[in-house]
């Protein structure tokens, strides 16, 4: 039934349709309405689970790390510092083949404290061996907590969702909420492939040595590049269910481009008007929008930008000493074309900095005219 | 085994290479084969103990079991199991001064539990003359208790349920001392008294009131007859003022008005009534007076903080309208012809240097002298034993009995050994549960003396705690309500309390009439609680000391080491195979039931 809700609203009705059973969580601006919503719905019974308080956001992942071990499907939601504090954890579960999924609302991290919309914490995370995905609409954020459960419980790998603080998390937008049946129907209960029992207790994560350990690390990787191929399958199931198309990645007006846009978050929404208007005035600029970041769709993403003569990438991060995230991601899959586009990286609206379709224009000609050396990042916005 | 056998055997991950390793590292097999328990240097073990409640209580009251027995319905089983230690729950209920509430752990987290409510509503919840169940038959000895008291009666009652023929002299016409002819009527109802008496009477308890020692009977006559002697007079004399003009039909003793009025006598007192004095003779008699319609002042001569009074009683005494006059005393009573006060001289006074109360000796005001107008003065400024009947032995020992570790009096020249005593005679503090306390000691040791065994001996082993109560289930070996052992010397106080798992809860209140009601008669004032009252304050009991389980080992043991018994019994067991003795267990434990011992312990 279509409702207008906020996207920390559009969490919570996620997690509650994929029935989730434990919940911990530990509140951060701008989380917070997700876990207070859960814990109504917890309250009134409209979601039968398990609500663990706890101090830190460190613990609410150990939290979940424990009963999703008792073979329990649970959930957790944070941001930013929040994130981060997770970080130890975060690599263990993923190590542990945990398909807990978890909810980050994009906040820039401090210091200067800052609590508005950038990408910079859940990129940090990318190395922890969670799959990675980047939303654009309070839709895409509720379909990709029921997605990332199926995709998470099939391939034993922890999902990240994220999205935009503020920009979505707390505006609201027409969404879609599905019917108990309808979700029952697409995700299954979970079964876990191994489980806590007390009566028959195991060790987990107990010490491999030098002899097999890569070996161990390396069906980690193997794994995770597998979700390359099992997560459009999930997303085709899902469109035959609920009627919404997603995929590794979305190509809009890139077939005959010349220069390519890549962006992730709602800075795509902005993108697609900012390419229509560039389509207009004759420019041939496309836009692929990225969704899942990790693992990286390295063959998709050099079909989708390879016959560009330019990529921009804008990213909504940066790592000090590097620059944008995304690009030097974007420049590692199309280096081991014969004739890779050039790559440029844009950085724009770190710390909630709004980014018009002005702004995205405005890169666009610039790329399109600029002498400027192409690996020095483009700081758009900057002031004087 | 080796290796590929115990591949084999654990089924579960079968794999010939790592091609086909789990995703997750999960050892093969289980881990059972560990014992963790190798690692222990300290062990729990669940052990109740005492609570802060049972360890004031004079009398050694198990308060804790039978408000378990209250929550669980079982109020019968409740009534006895009180009558354990503590003979007359209708009594104590009503006018035992609580010091098992003075000392309740709850009073930390809110406030203290209604323990003697709670004890009253059993106490009026089973018919007094319900007859004792499973009374042992006589053993051939036989006793006398020589009063009719709380120490006698409560001295009585042990003595036959172990097994003697026990005959209760009463020099009064009317039995049970103190509680019949000292606590008013409005505290403690007469038909209550008169109740318990055939309660005992029907356990096969001889009662002879009328009968004075030492004067309808000798001692000597008594030492043939039976085998062992109690004594336990009481104190009944009143200490005179030593002023002028005391000797006079309108001054009276409080002890005296409180007779006088418990006998059935139309007491008439003047308009305004003064009552001497700061203990709680001096409030029962104030408060008698006003219920006969007098304006009553009470005249001390030290402040309010120094009175003996308990502060429950000066605080409804307050509320009855009686007045209150501090550092002051008589000086003379200056009286009319035909005995009418004229004027009470009164003496301002000023406190000094301690005496030896280690209370501030209060010394006469220069030119303090004032006029009190009174029609009657009442005199409550201290009991002490009556002599006439039992004088000679009183006067040897200075007006009290002095009794060895043993309870007997050793300054008799008669007696061998079979005469012990207890009650106020022998102690200092005047309270009905400290009579009954002392009553269950002299039982105990008169059949110690019997067997041929110290009392002073077996009396360091029943000892609750650091005492003086003793737990006389202990020596009789009853079991208790949780069939796990017990520590009787362990007391658990507040700091052993983790508070953090109690929600706090109110006191449920007493129901009863306001101040301005109660004045108009002797009738009993508060209500009994009720069984929602009594389960709802039953509810807030915390139970130190005692399991209850609440389950919060089992949860939070990191070694699934806490098991739940077989068949629904009650409790818990260690699993030392693999149990660490982290101590979280120990630490979690709501109500400290837990003890960690060495691991040599052979508990």
């Amino acid at each position: 039934m279509k409702q207008v809700i906020k996207g920390n609203f559009a969490v919570s009705h996620g997690v509650r349709l994929s029935r989730v059973k434990v919940i911990s969580a530990y509140p951060i601006t701008p989380q917070t309405t997700i876990v207070e919503q859960l814990s109504e719905m917890c309250a009134t019974g409209e979601l039968e689970a398990r609500f663990i308080k706890v101090e830190s956001e460190h613990s609410a992942m150990a939290a979940v790390v424990g009963s999703e071990t008792a073979g329990v499907r649970s959930f957790t939601a944070t941001s930013s510092q929040g994130l981060l504090l997770m970080h130890e954890v975060l690599h263990w579960t993923a190590g542990a083949r945990l398909p807990i999924v978890l909810t980050n609302v994009n906040r820039a991290v401090g210091p200067g404290w800052n609590i508005w919309a950038d990408q910079s914490d859940s990129v940090s995370q990318r190395d922890t061996g969670w799959i990675q995905i980047y939303c654009e609409s309070n839709q895409e954020v509720l379909d990709s907590v029921i997605m990332g459960y199926k995709l998470a419980e099939e391939v034993s790998l922890p999902v990240m969702v994220t999205y935009d603080a503020f920009f979505l998390s707390h505006t609201s937008e027409v969404v879609d909420v599905p019917e108990f049946e309808e979700v029952d129907g697409y995700l299954p209960p979970f079964e876990p492939k191994f489980r806590l029992d007390v009566n028959d207790p195991r060790m987990f994560g107990g010490m491999i040595g030098p002899d097999y350990f890569y070996e161990e690390r390396y069906v980690m990787h193997r794994d995770s590049m597998e979700v390359l191929d099992v997560y459009p399958r999930i997303c085709r199931e899902f469109d035959q269910v609920f009627g919404r198309q997603y995929d590794v990645c979305e190509a809009y007006r890139t077939d005959d481009a010349d220069l390519i846009l890549v962006t992730a978050g709602t800075i795509t929404s902005v993108s697609r008007i900012a390419v229509d208007e560039a389509r207009k005035t004759g420019k041939k600029v496309g836009l692929m929008k990225l969704r899942l970041f990790r693992p990286v769709p390295f063959e998709r993403w050099r079909e989708v930008l390879g016959d560009a003569s330019r990529v921009t990438v804008i990213d909504r991060n940066m790592s000090a000493g590097l620059g944008g995230v995304f690009a030097s991601e974007v420049k590692s899959a199309l280096f081991p074309l014969e004739k890779s586009p050039v790559v440029y990286s844009a950085i724009a609206g770190l710390g909630g900095r709004d980014v018009t379709p002005g702004d995205v224009s405005g890169i666009i000609d610039h790329v399109l005219t600029t002498d400027d050396p192409v690996d020095k990042p483009i700081f758009w916005g900057l002031k004087e | 085994m080796n290796r590929d056998e115990r591949r084999e055997k654990a089924g579960l991950y079968n794999f010939k290479t790592w091609h086909d390793f789990p995703p997750m590292n999960v050892s093969m097999g289980n881990m059972l084969h560990n014992r963790t328990g190798s690692w222990r240097f300290i062990k729990p073990v669940y052990e109740d103990k005492i609570p802060a409640c049972q360890q004031s209580c004079p009398a050694g009251n198990d308060i804790e079991a039978w408000i378990k027995l209250i929550q669980k319905g079982e109020y019968e089983k409740a009534y006895w199991y009180v009558k354990r230690e503590e003979p007359f729950p209708a009594i104590l209920g009503r006018v035992c001064f609580r010091f098992c509430e003075e000392k309740c752990n709850r009073g930390p987290l809110d406030e203290e539990i209604s323990i003697r409510e709670l004890e009253r509503f059993l106490g009026d919840r089973v018919p007094l003359s319900t007859p004792y169940p499973d009374l042992t038959s006589f053993n051939g000895k036989s006793l006398c208790v020589v009063g009719s008291g709380p120490a006698g009666m409560s001295m009585a009652y042990f003595a036959r349920i172990l097994g003697y023929q026990v005959t209760i002299f009463e020099a009064l016409p009317v039995l049970g001392g103190m509680l019949r002819v000292g606590i008013p009527a409005y505290r403690l109802p007469r038909s209550i008294v008169e109740q318990e008496f055939a309660g005992l009477r029907s356990m096969g308890i001889d009662l002879k009131p009328d009968t004075t020692v030492e004067k309808d009977i000798s001692l000597e006559e008594c030492l043939q007859r039976f085998d062992y002697i109690f004594l336990a007079p009481g104190v009944h004399g009143s200490k005179k003022l030593g002023v002028p003009g005391e000797d006079t039909p309108n001054v009276m003793s409080g002890l005296d008005l409180l007779k006088r009025i418990a006998l059935g006598e139309k007491v008439h007192l003047g308009k305004r009534v003064i009552v001497v004095g700061g203990g709680n003779t001096a409030i029962d008699a104030a408060r008698s007076a006003v219920r006969l319609g007098s304006d009553v002042t009470i005249l001390y001569r030290r402040t309010e903080a120094e009175m003996p009074a308990h502060p429950e009683e000066i605080a409804e005494a307050r509320e009855e309208k009686v007045g209150f006059r501090f550092l002051a005393a008589p000086e003379r009573i200056e009286v009319k012809e035909r005995g009418a006060i004229a004027n009470l001289v009164c003496c301002e006074m000023e406190l000094g240097k301690p005496d030896e109360s280690g209370r501030r000796r209060p010394v006469k005001k220069e030119g303090g002298l004032f006029d009190l107008k009174a029609d009657t003065v009442i005199t409550a400024i201290g009991e002490n034993a009556v002599f006439d009947s039992m004088a000679k032995i009183l006067e040897k020992s200075g007006g009290v009995l002095d009794v060895d570790e043993e309870l007997q009096v050793g300054s008799l020249e008669t007696g061998e050994g079979r005469v012990f005593a207890g009650g106020d005679i022998v102690d200092a503090p005047h309270t009905v549960v400290h009579a009954v306390a002392a009553g269950k000691r002299a039982a105990v040791a008169i059949d110690c003396h019997r067997k041929g065994i110290a009392f002073s001996e077996v009396f360091q082993e029943i000892m609750v705690g650091a005492g003086p109560g003793i737990s006389f289930s202990a020596y009789m070996g009853w079991k208790p309500v949780n069939p796990v052992r017990r520590n009787l010397k362990s007391v658990v106080g507040p700091e052993h309390i983790v508070y953090d798992y109690f929600e706090k809860a109110p006191r449920v209140q007493k129901t009863g009439l306001p101040a301005s009601e109660r004045k108009k008669n002797f009738d009993v004032y508060e209500d009994t609680f009720s069984a929602e009252r009594a389960l709802e304050e039953a509810d807030r009991c915390i139970h130190c000391g005692r399991c209850t389980e609440c389950d919060n080992c089992l949860i939070l043991c990191p070694d699934v080491s806490v098991l739940v018994k077989d068949r629904g019994e009650f409790g818990y067991v260690f699993d030392y195979n693999y149990c660490k003795g982290c101590g979280i267990c120990f630490t979690e434990c709501p109500r400290h039931a837990i003890t960690m011992v060495d691991e040599e312990n052979p508990i």
